[in-house]
């Protein structure tokens, strides 16, 4: 799933970056950097998981939660108590152009399927028109930023705001 | 003799034959189809045929056939046809150019229901799309699908032969999705308080094409849907052997939610 994404990441850069006409060192540097920033991304929200359960939380990075329908559906990051009905799940979705309503509804079919009290997407650069609309009608907490590593911060913002008020 | 496939003719492809979709409306007495299907093998060659009971007393004879000579015409089919007291009235549609398309027909009724028919290919296309669009979540949708269809699909079969039969006969009844093309189902064990396990043999989500799925969520939502509506409990479905996995058949173990 790892490679898939990184692999997902890179085709579409390249696939920009040659519509755009860019040099061939570029074509290649870039969609490099681009797969440093997911894996790079996903090994933060590990520490984010160490630091809260450094606090007596538990929280895994990725997660793996068995939804409603016995499926098995993975996050970046979650909050699962051993009651094992997850608090708060998070995900990423990382792009070089807006993000569209697909993946949001990717997103929200998994949140149904979990049912947390709280779902966050982390979304680098940010969400399109049509998908800001979508996640709003689900009640999705959406971050945004241009830069994946600044999601971070921002998701453990909301992750502990939701912990002080009683979500864990 | 064998099980197989049930074949219906809404097309037939047949390049450099003449092609003939004779309808016949016939007086729903002993005999009349008999009368009619004397009369037509005289010139041609039938491919398939059907017919069915209408509730104003008549019946519908409907085959598609070859014509024997090159030179027949369906305006003659007909006066022949017409010329059998048991007609009521006869309609010849002729192909086109190898092509045979059924075109009086607009759908299926199975008891009170309509019904629509698709390639078995095709829909497990859209399966296999919605699990590669939404991943996981594509899977725990087409679960949820599974289990409102298996609900309202035996809720419908209770309203027409009542609870208690469908309860008597869950085995016969299963064979009504087998003669649809959905897989032999068979319950391995009665539905006691520890659930019961349930094969399915040529299951349809497992059609070739199907492979990129994980396993058969629609299959597996329909059954518990189906065993909640018909047994008024809530079931867990998992699936513990399936074709996609290399298995030879899949098998489904529904327990008490």
């Amino acid at each position: 799933m790892r490679l898939w994404r990184i692999l997902a990441a890179a085709s579409l850069q390249v696939a920009l970056l040659v519509l755009r006409g860019f040099s061939p060192v570029t074509l290649f540097a870039l969609p490099l950097a681009s797969a440093v920033l997911v894996v790079e991304t996903k090994g933060d929200f590990e520490s984010m998981a160490v630091e809260l359960n450094r606090r007596g939380m538990k929280a895994h990075a990725p997660a793996a939660i068995v939804g409603k329908s016995g499926v098995k559906h993975e996050f970046a990051f979650a909050l699962v108590p051993d009651t094992g009905k997850a608090k708060i799940v998070v995900d990423t979705e990382l792009s070089v152009r807006d993000v569209d309503e697909m993946k949001v509804l990717k997103f929200y079919v998994k949140v149904f399927d979990v049912g947390p009290e709280k779902a966050v997407l982390c979304v680098c650069p940010r969400l399109g028109a049509r998908a800001a609309t979508l996640a709003k009608e689900y009640g999705i907490t959406v971050l945004e930023d241009d830069v994946p590593r600044k999601l971070i911060p921002m998701a453990e913002k909301v992750v502990n705001e939701f912990v002080g008020q009683g979500g864990n | 003799m064998a099980e197989g496939k049930k074949k219906i003719f809404p097309v037939h492809f047949a390049p450099g034959k003449k092609l003939f979709h004779v309808v016949v409306t016939l007086s729903d007495a002993p005999g009349s189809y008999s009368s009619i299907l004397d009369l037509v093998r005289t010139k041609v060659n039938l491919i398939g045929t059907s017919t069915y009971t209408r509730s104003d007393g008549t019946a519908v004879f409907s085959g598609f056939a070859e014509a024997l000579s090159p030179k027949a015409t369906g305006k003659e089919l007909e006066k022949l046809i017409m010329s059998s007291k048991a007609a009521i009235s006869a309609t010849v549609y002729e192909g086109k150019d190898g092509i045979l398309v059924d075109t009086f027909h607009t759908g299926f009724v199975v008891g009170d229901e309509e019904y629509i028919l698709m390639r078995k290919e095709g829909l497990v296309h859209v399966f296999n799309r919605v699990s590669k669009m939404l991943g996981s979540g594509g899977d725990a949708l087409l679960f949820d699908e599974g289990i409102a269809m298996g609900s309202r699909n035996a809720e419908m079969m209770i309203n027409t032969v009542g609870a208690e039969r469908v309860r008597a006969q869950v085995g016969i009844l299963n064979r009504f999705l087998a003669a649809q093309g959905w897989g032999i189902i068979e319950a391995k064990d009665g539905p006691g308080d520890g659930g019961f396990t349930v094969r399915v043999v040529d299951c349809f989500e497992c059609s070739p094409g199907g492979s990129s799925r994980r396993g058969c969520n629609f299959m597996r939502g329909y059954l518990a849907g189906g065993a909640k509506a018909t047994f008024g409990r809530d079931y867990e479905s998992s699936e513990t052997k399936c074709v996609l996995k290399g298995a030879d058949a899949c098998e489904f173990r529904l327990t008490p939610g």
